[in-house]
């Protein structure tokens, strides 16, 4: 670790992440043996007709014939030539314009010997997959070096922590969802601010203050749900669904917010321990006062993130309803409801962190600070 | 009254207890952007060109975030120019990626959802897919850049002659400081997001392979890693052009917008 602080160590980490970085892209790319199903690799494109149709509602649009010619890349059939012929339309929705160079899976109908047919099922995404990590973590050496390393690191843990909870939730049938990501939302918390901050009695303070705020936003929204019965909380409106869609739905505003309160509460605190550093003569009351005023210029920008990532997603399903002709009014119920429903208990926990923060600072922030 | 309304009024009452007359302007401003967004969706409806259109709305999203939360005039619109900058990249980044990975549209666990609807509907979905990457960033763009630019700015009221070149160092470390807890912003805030696409993948047995090439799985991710991005380019962006803004201000003391 001390090594990535030093100027060569930092250059040879680098340049060994573009290398290997590098390798990995180019490797995704011959890397048919690996998968099970077919791939073919796209050598020639034919473009055929074109026709036009139009759909109950007014809605002009028009399919495409292509001929795709190739050869598969793996498995039993690996080196034959094949030939597939796929239609795609302008919207492309559902379906798919494939180009020379592509990879795609295919799904192969008839084994004889002379000829085989086969229908295009998807286009291969990993090298772009990987392509785009290996940029955010090259630009992440480079102009942030080390702290860019450990904001990696602690994004990775919490990514496998996420991936682990989401097995132990499949094992439990989801019953217990709620309960799994409302006791990994506590670890998730601590490992990150032990990451960022280090173990240490400001990194209680925040810890406590994510933990609180987070709570009380979901206590909040939940008697709001009780007192209104949930009206306008449209829970069949919920996409890829396949458990009980209240708890999951708690447990996705659940771990949404606490995102968003730790980061400002390292935020405050950070700047308040700052500050006590500087003028150890400031009261508790002076101190909380500060922590306010820091709050209050964060808080609306930070619900903003949240409210971008829950509603902007819902974007080409609510275009289709409206293309559909469904009202705005229905539009809106069926596809942005639950994201600002999501937002709005975020930002009342967001909100609520910022006098929390302070009072816990101010509190709680004791002599220590003074060197 | 709907649960929306009550949340919504609770976060209003609460904004303003906590923030005063800053904490009202920031939900007004929360406000007009879902105002926007909604325009956006209904303008690409209406067979407006999805870039074009996000591209304008989302110049005005970022002007309504900035300006109407509480900041000093200098880092505004340092905040402001830096975060267009930021777009305009971020569009040159997603629009060739988004042709390479074509994860546009929906997928085969969508098709429950579409069941009834038309997609025929004669609108690039690739553009589409495009302008949500895009609209989604929005909001971690705008928070970065002002978050830096405020950092800056309370260096320059403290030393007010501290040199250009110290200046670019201090924007790095300010940035270094924020960048771990964004990250973590953005990954809760998208994962929450996805949960329940993600128990979907584990509770049908995909394998890593399917999972890898999904188009609604890697469509997700990219969101995720272009709103990564935007969020480390804002760092150098914006402390880049607070030096601009500082060294003219050096060279024409006269011009200043305020008494620093």
């Amino acid at each position: 670790m001390q090594f990535l602080k030093t100027r060569s160590g930092r250059i040879w980490m680098w340049a060994l992440t573009l290398v290997l970085g590098g390798l990995l892209v180019w490797g995704t790319q011959h890397d048919a043996a690996l998968y099970h199903d077919p791939i073919m690799r796209v050598t020639n494109v034919q473009t055929g007709k074109r026709t036009t149709m139009t759909d109950d509602f007014q809605n002009k649009d028009t399919q495409t014939t292509q001929t795709l010619t190739g050869h598969i890349l793996n498995g039993p059939h690996r080196g034959r030539k094949l030939t597939i012929s796929n239609s795609y339309s302008q919207s492309r929705a559902m379906d798919q314009r494939y180009r020379r160079g592509s990879q795609l899976f295919v799904v192969i109908h008839s084994h004889s010997r002379q000829q085989l047919t086969a229908t295009a099922k998807d286009l291969k995404r990993d090298t772009t997959l990987v392509f785009m990590i290996w940029l955010v973590v090259g630009l992440l050496l480079l102009i942030l070096q080390f702290s860019g390393f450990m904001a990696f690191l602690s994004v990775a843990a919490n990514g496998v922590l996420f991936y682990v909870a989401i097995l132990i939730n499949g094992s439990t049938q989801g019953a217990q969802v709620l309960w799994i990501f409302g006791s990994l939302a506590v670890v998730f918390a601590a490992l990150t601010l032990w990451l960022v901050i280090g173990a240490n009695r400001q990194m209680l303070i925040t810890f406590a203050t994510t933990i609180g705020g987070t709570t009380l936003a979901l206590v909040m929204g939940l008697l709001v749900f009780h007192f209104t019965h949930e009206r306008g909380v449209t829970y069949e409106s919920m996409q890829y669904v396949t458990q009980l869609p209240r708890p999951l739905f708690l447990a996705e505003t659940l771990l949404g917010s606490l995102g968003a309160v730790m980061d400002e509460s390292t935020d405050i605190i950070s700047s308040l321990f700052a500050l006590k550093r500087e003028r150890p003569e400031l009261t508790a009351g002076q101190v909380f006062k500060s922590g306010r005023q820091i709050g209050s210029t964060i808080m609306g920008p930070l619900i903003n993130v949240l409210f971008f990532i829950f509603v902007a997603d819902t974007f080409p399903m609510a275009m289709l309803f409206l293309k559909n002709g469904n009202s705005w009014g229905y539009t809106f119920t069926m596809n942005m409801s639950l994201g600002v429903v999501q937002s709005l208990i975020s930002g009342i926990g967001i909100v609520l962190a910022v006098p929390l923060a302070s009072y816990l600072a101010s509190r709680f922030m004791g002599k220590q600070v003074i060197k | 009254m709907s649960a929306i309304t009550v949340l919504g009024l609770i976060l209003l009452i609460l904004m303003i207890l906590v923030g005063g007359k800053a904490g009202a302007q920031s939900f007004l401003a929360l406000l007009l952007n879902f105002g926007l967004l909604f325009l956006a969706i209904v303008l690409v409806a209406f067979h407006f060109s999805p870039l074009i259109v996000t591209l304008v709305v989302g110049m005005l999203v970022l002007a309504l975030t900035i300006f109407m939360s509480s900041g000093d005039d200098l880092s505004s619109m340092v905040a402001f120019i830096a975060s267009a900058v930021v777009l305009v990249a971020l569009v040159c980044l997603i629009v060739p990626v988004e042709q390479w990975g074509l994860v546009q549209g929906f997928g085969p666990e969508d098709s429950e959802d579409l069941e009834g609807l038309s997609v025929l509907v004669g609108i690039n979905f690739v553009q589409v897919t495009t302008a949500t990457a895009i609209l989604s960033t929005l909001g971690a763009i705008a928070e970065a850049a002002m978050a830096i630019a405020a950092g800056l700015s309370e260096i320059l009221q403290q030393h007010p002659q501290v040199p250009v070149s110290d200046l670019y160092r201090e924007g790095i470390l300010v940035g270094k400081q924020i960048i771990g807890t964004t990250f973590n912003t953005l990954f809760f805030g998208f994962f929450g997001g996805f949960l329940a696409l993600f128990i979907w993948f584990t509770g049908v047995h995909y394998s890593f392979g399917e999972i890898f090439n999904d188009k609604i799985f890697v469509s997700e991710i990219l969101m995720i890693l272009f709103a990564m991005v935007s969020v480390i380019l804002t760092v150098p962006i914006t402390t880049w052009v607070m030096t601009r803004a500082v060294s003219r201000q050096r060279r024409h003391p006269a011009k200043s917008t305020d008494d620093r």
